[in-house]
């Protein structure tokens, strides 16, 4: 739901200034969070015995300094983008997809697998492959969809559960019948006519998979608000006893929107295995999942603000790398910026404490546990 | 038939080894979720306390000091999720979601600043297995039950005080109270804030004994992301045990068993990854078959606001 929607007082301006102030609204959590966070970074720099300047200075470097460092960015943003998505749109309908990191491993394996049996195909097998880690993704989020509508089974931890299924079955397939013959763990090697062409433009590695997730973004974008479905989705999301006195059913919402949750994370383990890795091996990147979590929250589950999330924490990824070159200060600073930053980006009474009483107002619609989600 | 008992009381042992950390932080998180807090950070907490203790134990040399380290580090942990859920107002699950990617990128720094690498610790003291006197002797289950680390006859100790603390005293009646209707116990002069944070405080003290009991009971060093799920493990004996303490004991056990069972049975029957899927799949059946909402406490994920 747009911030309009939410707050229909007229406050007088015009519609481009009624947007502005929407947008700013809804930059605020996000913001104080970033802003204490790399406070707290910097204590942290310091307090292991380097300058907090130069290590975010090529932090920033390395995330946007140059060509290549802008390509490392937008590479590691691609899959965020994808997981991002998974939990917005179930966070519309009122859930919460915690499942995006096993979604990414069913989508890895389906690509995995699909990819070298159809690899005869050519560029043409790209979208099909694509198409199937879709259909894959989808059918997988079905399951805690289908699990809470039926059972009433709370979506968080089915989804929780959910992951370590979908891991240890991807890890079955890529280390059982799917295992190559190579050194490095992990399915067979993927044909280069089968894969996600480079950009080019001096940007590295990254691939048209980028446009693919700005396409989902758009898809996703007019799924919620250009159609009867969207409309459900966040009707059920906003008001569940409403929705049902309407005559939609909460039921088969809540397994449309997790399942379409599915359908997102699972396309992004498809175009990481196609665009970057050209296999699955095991262990299989980590994490994808739950940074989404913090991506869809701090992109206050807009697709637009998942794009700009999903390219926040990319950056951060591949400007640690540089800082940790640069300077002594270890890597792992980033994952510890982005934890502090969810664990401040949905703190309603922090932001109150700095911005007063407008913190609430502007915190409704992103948070589940008061009414949006509760039956 | 030697070899049978010695066969079966290795599997009994390992399944207590496995158990151990489950029940801990599965006793942890039982607090915590009693008292209104959901704490999906359980994994985070243990992950942290498993550095901390043996950062302890290497500066000082003393297991003991490690234990110490560790308990004040998941008591830090933990006051983070209550800070921010209960005081906050932080949402529940993405708090400790947060705490979990913060256990694992702050020591993966830790590691670098402390150890000057990432990896793997240096070996520190641990609690090496105590046999008890008489009880070690009993052929089969005594070098099983009682050949174990002083962490493992804590744990043994602590099953039925949890019991006790929380369904027989007046303590356990309010945190129960707080996290089924917090309003009504406001009302009767409890206060609310206190009893959440005196839950989640709880869970991260027994989440950090499941920590020590990976780094300084099974192995004696830390590893990287060595916790490797059983967080989320011990939320499910949680769940399985239906956040009842012998219960949770019961499905913490049974996972355990699934885990030792998995390192001897021989791998071409079940490939190990069906295996290491049982404790998940048997949550999500319990989960379908009770209906879910129905046995969590009533007003658990919802910030208490005194209006």
């Amino acid at each position: 739901m747009s911030e309009e929607s939410r707050e229909p007082r007229d406050e007088g301006g015009s519609a481009f200034g009624k947007f502005l102030r929407g947008v700013g609204g809804a930059l605020v959590f996000p913001l104080i969070a970033i802003f204490i966070a790399f406070v707290i970074g910097a204590l942290l720099v310091l307090a292991s015995g380097n300058n907090p300047v130069a290590a975010y200075i090529s932090l920033v470097q390395g995330a946007v300094g140059d060509p290549t460092a802008i390509g490392r960015t937008l590479l590691n943003a691609t899959p965020l983008v994808f997981t991002g998505l998974a939990v917005a749109v179930a966070f519309r309908a009122g859930l919460f997809n915690i499942g995006g990191e096993g979604q990414v491993f069913i989508g890895a394996i389906t690509a995995a697998w699909l990819a070298v049996s159809v690899g005869f195909l050519g560029l043409a097998a790209i979208p099909i492959v694509l198409l199937a880690c879709v259909l894959t993704g989808f059918m997988w989020g079905a399951i805690p969809g289908f699990l809470k509508a039926r059972f009433g089974a709370h979506e968080v931890i089915t989804t929780i559960m959910l992951n370590f299924i979908a891991i240890n079955l991807a890890t079955y397939f890529a280390l059982g019948p799917l295992r190559s013959e190579g050194i490095v763990p992990g399915t067979e090697t993927i044909e280069a006519a089968t894969r996600i062409p480079a950009i080019g433009l001096g940007l590295g590695r990254v691939n048209y998979g980028l446009a693919v997730a700005l396409l989902a973004a758009l898809v996703i974008y007019l799924l919620l608000w250009r159609t009867k479905l969207g409309f459900r989705i966040r009707a059920v999301g906003l008001s569940p006893g409403a929705a049902n006195y309407a005559g939609m059913r909460i039921g088969t919402n809540t397994v449309l929107a997790l399942a379409i949750g599915g359908a997102m994370a699972g396309l992004g383990g498809g175009v990481e295995v196609l665009g970057v890795y050209g296999k699955m091996s095991i262990p299989f990147v980590s994490n994808l999942g739950f940074n989404g979590i913090g991506v869809a929250l701090l992109g206050r589950n807009h697709p637009v603000g998942v794009v700009l999330g999903a390219l926040l924490f990319g950056g951060l990824a591949s400007g640690a790398q540089e800082m940790q070159f640069a300077t002594d200060v270890p890597l792992d600073l980033s994952d510890v910026l982005l934890a502090v930053i969810l664990l401040l980006v949905t703190a309603t009474k922090l932001v109150e404490l700095i911005i007063g009483k407008r913190a609430r107002a502007l915190a409704s619609g992103t948070r589940l546990d008061e009414g949006l989600g509760n039956q | 038939m030697e070899e049978l008992f010695g066969n079966l009381g290795q599997l009994l042992s390992s399944t207590i080894r496995n158990a151990t950390p489950l029940i801990f932080a599965a006793l942890g998180g039982m607090f915590s979720e009693r008292s209104g807090v959901v704490n999906i950070g359980l994994e985070g907490l243990m992950l942290i306390s498993a550095f901390a203790g043996v950062v302890g134990a290497f500066l000082s040399g003393s297991a003991l000091v490690g234990l110490g380290t560790a308990m004040a580090a998941g008591l830090l942990f933990a006051l983070i999720h209550a800070v921010m859920t209960i005081t906050f107002e932080a949402d529940q699950i993405i708090s400790g979601t947060a705490i979990n990617l913060l256990a694992l990128g702050g020591t993966g720094f830790l590691m670098v600043e402390v150890f000057g690498s990432g990896g793997t610790s240096p070996n520190v003291q641990g609690f090496s297995p105590v046999p008890i006197p008489l009880l070690a002797d009993v052929p089969l289950v005594g070098p099983a039950l009682f050949n174990q680390s002083l962490l493992v006859y804590l744990m043994y100790a602590l099953v039925p005080t949890t019991y006790f603390l929380l369904f027989k005293t007046p303590f356990g009646l309010r945190l129960r109270g707080t996290g089924e209707s917090p309003e009504a116990v406001d009302t009767a002069g409890v206060n609310v804030f206190r009893m959440r944070y005196f839950g989640v405080a709880l869970s991260g003290l027994l989440a950090s004994l499941g920590g020590v009991y990976l780094s300084m009971g099974i192995l004696s060093a830390f590893t990287e992301n060595m916790t490797g799920g059983r967080g989320f493990i011990a939320l499910a004996a949680l769940i399985f045990g239906r956040w009842h303490p012998v219960g949770a004991a019961g499905a913490a056990l049974l996972f355990g068993f699934a885990q030792a069972f998995t390192f001897q049975a021989p791998q071409d029957v079940v490939p190990l990854e069906f295996l290491q899927m049982i404790p998940y799949i048997l949550t999500l059946v319990v989960l379908a078959g009770f209906g879910g909402r129905a046995i969590a406490p009533a007003a658990i994920g919802k910030p208490y606001r005194k209006e």
